[in-house]
């Protein structure tokens, strides 16, 4: 591998990051909502990330020095729905009451959900930094003959 | 060895190859540092450095990869620390410019020699 395919991996790390803050998103979004088109409250969306098998016939790979690739970059494997029951309040007056004037909501803990996106942003601007000093050793190379 | 490529170049190279080696490594420990049961990796720098010492001619060799020892690891099995990586991230970046600017003055120097040193 050479320095583009280290931007790959980084790449691939910032995609999968944002994808986690979209998931995050999501969730806060609808923390309230009680009636989704499958029925039923929404649920909490969680993701799964896997390392990634480098890719055949890839450019990076194609240039690859040393035939054994180890560095790997990162992907979402699933997004999982929560298995953690529905929320149950007393609203008889609301729309989606059930016969005992029971109300499910999500699971959704804000808290949670604001420490995930911060972990989130966090694993991103890393992977931001990786790409800037990748760059500076990229044009440093580039430099070698002026 | 030819009269361009000087023994330091070689020995640069071989530097500046195992050092964009491990950044890659850093930056696949970076990218997995949410991966649920990923390990860090990383090289043995200086017996990597020996290694490619003793063999200057000839092509250079794949280095081994080993997994770091000793890292608290978080119940998901991920033992990736976030200060380790950025502080090898800093190191390798200068060791890398380093290297090019050894690389730059042999090849200044090779020039000013055509040059006859004008």
């Amino acid at each position: 591998m050479n320095l583009f395919g280290v931007l790959d991996i980084s790449a691939s790390a910032l995609t999968a990051e944002r994808v986690r803050a979209e998931v995050v998103a999501s969730n806060l979004a609808n923390a309230e909502t009680t009636s989704t088109p499958g029925g039923g409250p929404y649920q909490k969306q969680l993701v799964v990330f896997e390392t990634e098998e480098p890719g055949q016939g890839k450019f990076a790979q194609t240039l690859s020095r040393f035939g054994d690739l180890h560095a790997r970059g990162v992907k979402v494997e699933k997004v999982v729905a929560d298995k953690a029951p529905a929320v149950r309040r007393y609203e008889p007056g609301h729309p989606d009451a059930d016969a005992d004037g029971y109300v499910s909501f999500p699971n959704i803990n804000p808290v949670e959900e604001m420490v995930n996106l911060m972990g989130a942003a966090q694993a991103y601007q890393l992977n931001v930094a990786a790409v800037q000093a990748t760059k500076g050793m990229i044009s440093e190379t580039l430099q070698i003959l002026t | 060895m030819n009269w361009i490529e000087s023994p330091t170049m070689t020995r640069v190279e071989h530097f500046l190859d195992l050092v964009t080696f491990r950044h890659e490594l850093i930056s696949s420990n970076l990218a997995n540092v949410d991966t649920p049961g990923y390990r860090t990796q990383d090289v043995d720098f200086d017996g990597e450095m020996r290694r490619a010492e003793q063999r200057l001619e000839g092509d250079p060799v794949a280095p081994q990869v080993q997994e770091v020892k000793g890292l608290i690891e978080r119940p998901d099995g991920n033992n990736v620390s976030l200060d380790r990586e950025t502080l090898a991230l800093a190191q390798v970046q200068l060791q890398y410019r380093a290297g090019v600017e050894l690389l730059r003055n042999e090849i200044h120097m090779v020039q000013s020699a055509i040059n006859e040193g004008k």
